[in-house]
């Protein structure tokens, strides 16, 4: 079998040609998209039986993912500084205000394990462990999910979410594994409690009964929803959502944005920013091109000593030719960025509403 | 509307037994395939679009039949089983099993797109879509300077000023080995680095061909022009048979006059891996021609010159015709309207 190269392979006549394209004000991308639209891709939720939410997402260049969540009750830690805190609220009213109270700011980091499955990649390599590094950063940065998985003074949720990724990682895998995570975490239900108090946990075997891990109202809308993770890559003055891998290759700087509901309140439907994280364009690492004018080829010469044509090549700022790109983003970019993914009405809305509609 | 969100679609709905004009292709009592549906005398070749086989499987022990390709006898047997998964085909006498997914396999002759993988001391190795990585060697290419200039050490020590890890080449397949693997020249000024362009990859010539939906076939013509409208000028398409192809701005080859004109157009520009200007128009052109092939790809169909030809101009005029939403992306439901298009008109 041909080696099965992870990172993509181009010219630098096609990396100077799809550079320049989305260079261009408005960018032209390869694909025809506009700068802010996605590939259609196909979703669905509840689809593991056994798992308390679980979600598969196909993107449209192949790679398809699937998430589960699994939440089992755990024998919670003693801890002294959390007891104290019990026992104040426990002074200040009875028991069963302690069981409200004590739900605010009660949850623990450790209370929520992910694990990401790529193929090829062992689960200590580096690439799963940032994912779900990253991703868990983003679902605790709310803090509301972990005080969610409280029961009582003794027994909390431990909630294991486990992502597949099914094909190979032609792209960066980010906005999959984030996206498939939100639907499953969507679609996550937790069984009824009926016990009270302190005593061993006992739920309810109505599975109609158990309630969204995410609450909603009555109506069925989410009145929280849990956070997204988008790629987003910036060439020369233009930004672009859902990079294509071609895309990817020549960015001058990909970063991954969360973006999560806001806490103040529900209702107006504004997001917050959870959290930026820049990742390492595979562009830098591309071989530059060589303009015509320094090309041996052409002349039949041998060629230059690589230091005396590296420095030949310094001076020259020819069009066509490409130049892996130096330095980093520029703080105005960021910015629209941000703007762009936060503000009403915008990308990270628009796909929270769709994935909103996957039926389950 | 940045996002669009699908539903999966449903499996197709397979029903065993219900058409029986076609119970020729159900299995017998043996386990194996029954073959006795050929009173019929029909002398087009017939594929079972009802059964798929795998590898190892037993097709048919039936003396009758000769093996085609995908098939196989096990030692000391005249039964023919299955090597590969896919569907049958019977032509006349001759059983063979085309395979539902295949690389490509290289023929002499072939009109292929290559990206260099590795660099050797006389020879490059190029990625071609093949289950072996084709070999170019130094003796396939034209040196600048001449064609008949001698290849020199200077040139081996040189290799990579001609093509270097990554370069993307337009070449011809010289010959292929027992083991399939392909050697490739580009001894025309026809073939050489490609540049100026947009490369993309779809399912090319595979093994058997017939059954299979969509990608490139082989066909009389491989490397086209199209004028393209909106200002686009021209742009060249090259649909390599292994499936890969390119699609970049026309430029007009320097036609000199005098004994050296091959030499010259060597020299200048055939190893240079940098881009002419290209325009925006053109640029916008090249994206909607990787669009429509892909919608093509996506639609099962063939890919060739007359149906780039079609499917492009029937996207130019839905773009006159209806809504701007969406920008040029010919993706999902715009794309299935211009393959829909492209096969009633």
């Amino acid at each position: 079998m041909p080696p099965t190269s992870s990172q993509l392979l181009l010219s630098p006549a096609e990396l100077s040609y799809l550079h320049s394209s989305l260079s261009l004000t408005p960018p032209i991308r390869p694909d025809g998209r506009t700068t802010t639209q996605f590939r259609p891709l196909v979703a669905e939720s509840g689809i593991i039986p056994s798992a308390n939410g679980s979600a598969r997402v196909c993107f449209s260049d192949g790679t398809e993912a699937i998430a589960g969540v699994k939440a089992e009750v755990e024998k919670s830690q003693w801890r002294p500084g959390s007891t104290e805190q019990s026992l104040q609220v426990d002074e200040d009213g009875g028991d069963d205000e302690a069981g409200q109270a004590g739900t605010q700011g009660t949850g623990e980091n450790s209370w929520i394990s992910m694990s990401i499955e790529v193929p090829g990649f062992r689960d200590d390599d580096a690439l799963p462990v940032f994912l779900s590094a990253m991703l868990t950063e983003a679902l605790l940065a709310d803090g509301k999910l972990k005080d969610r998985l409280w029961i009582n003074r003794r027994f909390h949720w431990k909630l294991y979410i486990d992502i597949l990724l099914l094909s190979a990682p032609l792209s960066y895998p980010l906005p999959l594994l984030s996206l498939t995570t939100h639907l499953a975490l969507l679609s996550a239900r937790l069984p009824k409690l009926k016990s009270e108090g302190d005593e061993d946990p006992l739920f309810d075997d109505d599975w109609e009964a158990s309630t969204y891990l995410y609450p909603r109202d009555t109506k069925g809308a989410c009145l929280d929803r849990p956070p997204i993770t988008l790629l987003v890559i910036a060439v020369g003055p233009n930004f672009v959502f859902d990079p294509s891998k071609e895309e990817l290759a020549v960015a001058e700087a990909v970063i991954a944005l969360s973006a999560g509901t806001s806490d103040a309140s529900t209702l107006n439907k504004n997001l917050r920013l959870l959290s930026i994280r820049t990742i390492d364009p595979p562009s830098r690492l591309t071989p530059l091109g060589i303009p015509d004018a320094l090309s041996s080829a052409a002349t039949g010469s041998a060629p230059l000593p690589p230091d005396e044509q590296l420095a030949a090549r310094e001076g020259t700022d020819e069009h066509g030719v490409w130049n892996p790109p130096r330095g980093g983003m520029k703080r105005a970019v960021l910015a629209q960025i941000i703007k762009a993914v936060i503000e009403p009405g915008g990308v990270a809305q628009e796909v929270m509403d769709g994935l909103m509609h996957v039926e389950v | 509307m940045p996002i669009s969100i699908l539903p999966p679609a449903p499996a197709p709905s397979i029903s065993y037994g219900a058409d029986p004009s076609d119970s020729d292709d159900d299995f017998d009592l043996d386990g194996d395939i029954d073959m006795e549906g050929t009173s019929r005398g029909l002398k087009r070749p017939r594929t079972s679009q009802r059964h798929i086989v795998t590898p190892g499987e037993l097709v048919t022990d039936d003396t009758q039949w000769m093996r085609g390709h995908g098939a196989y006898h096990p030692p000391d047997s005249t039964a023919i089983h299955s090597s590969v998964f896919g569907t049958i085909l019977k032509t006349n006498k001759l059983l063979s099993i085309i395979p539902l997914r295949a690389r490509y396999t290289p023929e002499i002759g072939d009109l292929v797109i290559g990206r260099i993988i590795e660099v050797q001391q006389r020879r490059w190795k190029v990625e071609v879509a093949a289950p072996l990585l084709a070999s170019l060697p130094l003796s396939g290419i034209n040196l600048p300077g001449g064609a008949l200039r001698r290849r020199t050490a200077v040139d081996e020590l040189n290799i990579r000023n001609f093509f270097t890890e990554g370069d993307l080449l337009v070449a011809e397949v010289q010959s292929v080995y027992e083991s399939g693997q392909a050697t490739l020249h580009t001894r025309s000024t026809k073939y050489g680095k490609l540049r100026n362009g947009f490369f993309m990859s779809v399912s090319g010539a595979g093994g058997g061909g017939l059954a299979r939906k969509g990608g490139i076939a082989r066909s009389r013509r491989q490397v086209f022009t199209l004028s393209t409208g909106r200002g686009g000028g021209d742009i060249d398409v090259i649909l390599g048979v292994n499936g890969f192809i390119w699609i970049a701005k026309h430029v007009k080859p320097k036609m000199e006059e005098g004994p050296n004109r091959l030499e010259e157009s060597v020299s200048m520009d055939v190893y240079s891996s940098q881009n002419n200007d290209i325009g925006v128009e053109t640029r916008r052109e090249i994206a909607r021609v990787a669009g429509v092939i892909r919608a093509l790809v996506e639609g099962g169909r063939r890919v060739d010159e007359e149906m780039v030809v079609k499917a492009y101009e029937v996207s130019l005029e839905m773009e006159e015709g209806m809504d701007v939403e969406g920008g040029d992306f010919l993706g999902g439901e715009k794309g299935r309207r211009v393959v829909e298009a492209v096969m009633s008109g």
